[in-house]
């Protein structure tokens, strides 16, 4: 796994870290679409920039 | 009712027959088109397959049960996906270059030995025959509900393996690709103009989570109502954020693309599908919350939306045939899958000298054959088949670690690869069967923990095939580089 490879699973792997730790600490009291929902849904977006930068020379 | 079942056949079994081009005559035509699919295809095939029936049934309900946690793990899932970007190239290079059918083949050749390749297909067996029998179940008791018993339960079943049967054998992966194509197009897009009729009608987004709030403010966070602690929200998600590289049916799917360029729509195409569809989901689940706070069970979330009033009747229906299509869509890939593992890698590693072409007519022999066999298991109610059903997800997790040594560690060894999968396989079972979860962690966590010990451990005092995995991994490290994807 090269240097560009390796810092985009980092990348990944916080994003997911902060999917399984934020909901379940600062946003536990927070009863609203703009807590867990808005949260998951921007790590979700993130990931598929990610994954779009991620690829973006596949078969060039 | 009858009528949309009716046409959804008709033109399921049109399009499976169109599907048909040239002679396909080997293993690699019939059960991987001969590498050659198109990535809007790809993407919309790799879709169907990956959400079944649970889509609008199951986390619909787990999000009327649970709240928004159901959201939480189904993303968690999705952020997984991410694992194509970096072992999709990988898969393709290598199958292109080695031939490789099926992901236990691969596994087989990389560390040097028929037998990793033939435990680790009959561990998908032994999960995913049981998986299958319980969608088909699922098709079952979704037509006798559908229908008020007109179509009984039995007749169901037997639709749902007939048209999973036909749509495999017809022309292997190109029938499969090309009906769940079609069931993928019309599932995203009734599900999704239910949801906006649904949001529309209960007075736009705004009000939709005010209500929402006012009524069931717990359902908004986590734990919530206490349903998704942590611990229960790690044990369910752990297992399903490695699903593309444990399930053999999807992982399978990253030898096909005609193309990078192909992986890439591919991938892409599923991750756009795929937030769509998971959004659609949970606000589906949440509109029941709204209108039905109170249900018996929470599987009743769909059928009650689909009657109300807020849904025209013939959209209901249509949404109704098309939640069967999606169980049907993802079983009759994971029976072209097993049929090819079992030809490949059982049948090809028991019978010497056994070549491509009987191959082949092995694994359309055993189409039906597994078929009839989850066909048996949904009619049973042997309780051991649920437990394997359930168990699928963390059974299949523990090939998991070969799969990433075998691209990422050359030290891992065939001895290290079958004492961590059957090992740790059987300790899910166990661990399922008499259902203990010890430290308060799920099975699926004990068996990727286990088996990534085992694998490392017994690699390290077993010899390497040193001369392989410095070929294997030398040829990827140059064709990355060539390719500009490291």
């Amino acid at each position: 796994m090269k240097s560009r490879e390796l810092k985009w699973a980092l990348a990944v792997l916080a994003i997911v870290l902060l999917g399984y730790l934020l909901p379940f600490t600062v946003l536990t009291n927070v009863e609203a679409w703009y807590g867990s929902f808005l949260l998951w849904t921007v790590l979700a977006v993130i990931i598929i920039m990610i994954n779009y930068i991620l690829s973006k020379n596949w078969g060039e | 009712m009858w009528w949309t079942i009716a046409i959804y056949i008709i033109v399921s079994l049109f399009i499976a027959y169109l599907s048909r081009s040239g002679k396909q005559t080997n293993m690699t035509s019939y059960f991987l088109g001969d590498r050659k699919l198109n990535g809007f295809v790809s993407a919309l095939s790799y879709s169907a397959t990956t959400y079944s029936a649970f889509m609008l049934v199951g986390l619909a309900g787990l999000t009327y049960t649970g709240g928004v946690g159901a959201y939480g793990f189904e993303i968690i899932y999705f952020m997984g996906v991410s694992l194509v970007a970096f072992f999709g190239p990988r898969f393709w290079l290598v199958g292109k270059k080695y031939g490789y059918v099926t992901p236990s083949e691969m596994l087989g050749d990389r560390y040097k030995s028929k037998k990793v390749a033939f435990v680790v297909s009959l561990f998908s067996c032994l999960f995913l025959i049981p998986y299958s029998a319980v969608q088909l179940a699922g098709v079952g008791y979704l037509l006798q509900g559908m229908t008020n018993n007109a179509i009984p339960f039995t007749t169901g079943v037997i639709i749902a393996t007939v048209l999973a049967i036909v749509f495999s054998y017809i022309a292997g992966i190109r029938s499969v690709a090309w009906t769940d194509s079609l069931q993928a197009l019309m599932m995203i897009i009734t599900s999704t103009v239910v949801v906006l009729l649904i949001i529309h009608g209960l007075g736009g987004v705004g009000e939709f989570f005010d209500t929402l709030k006012a009524n069931e403010p717990q359902a908004l966070s986590v734990p919530g109502n206490g349903y998704f602690s942590f611990l229960t929200f790690l044990g369910l998600t752990v297992p399903w954020f490695f699903f593309s590289l444990s399930n053999p049916q999807v992982s399978q799917r990253l030898f096909m693309p005609a193309s990078l360029k192909s992986l890439r729509t591919m991938l892409m195409g599923f991750l756009i599908f795929g937030f769509i569809y998971t959004m659609v989901s949970v606000v589906w689940g949440f509109s029941a919350s709204v209108m039905f706070p109170d249900l018996a069970n929470a599987d009743l979330a769909t059928p009650r939306i689909l009657s109300s009033e807020l849904v025209p009747p013939i959209l209901g229906a249509i949404v109704m045939v098309g939640i069967m299509a999606a169980a049907i869509s993802t079983i009759d890939s994971i029976l072209l899958t097993l049929s090819s593992l079992f030809a490949r890698d059982v049948y090809g590693n028991i019978k010497k000298n056994s070549d491509d072409r009987q191959q082949l007519l092995v694994g359309k022999i055993v189409i039906p054959v597994i078929a009839i066999l989850a066909y048996l298991f949904a009619q049973s109610n042997v309780s051991l088949i649920a437990v394997l059903s359930v168990a699928s997800s963390a059974g299949l997790l523990v090939a998991v670690p070969a799969i990433i040594g075998a691209f990422f560690w050359k030290r891992g060894t065939a001895a290290g690869v079958l004492t961590s999968v059957t090992v740790s396989g059987i300790i899910v079972i166990l661990f399922e069967l008499f259902k203990i979860k010890p430290l308060g962690l799920a099975s699926g966590l004990w068996g990727i923990s286990i088996s990534t010990v085992l694998f490392i451990a017994v690699s390290l005092i077993t010899k390497a095939p040193k001369e392989k995995a410095d070929e294997f991994l030398t040829y990827l490290k140059t064709e990355l580089k060539r390719n500009k994807i490291v």
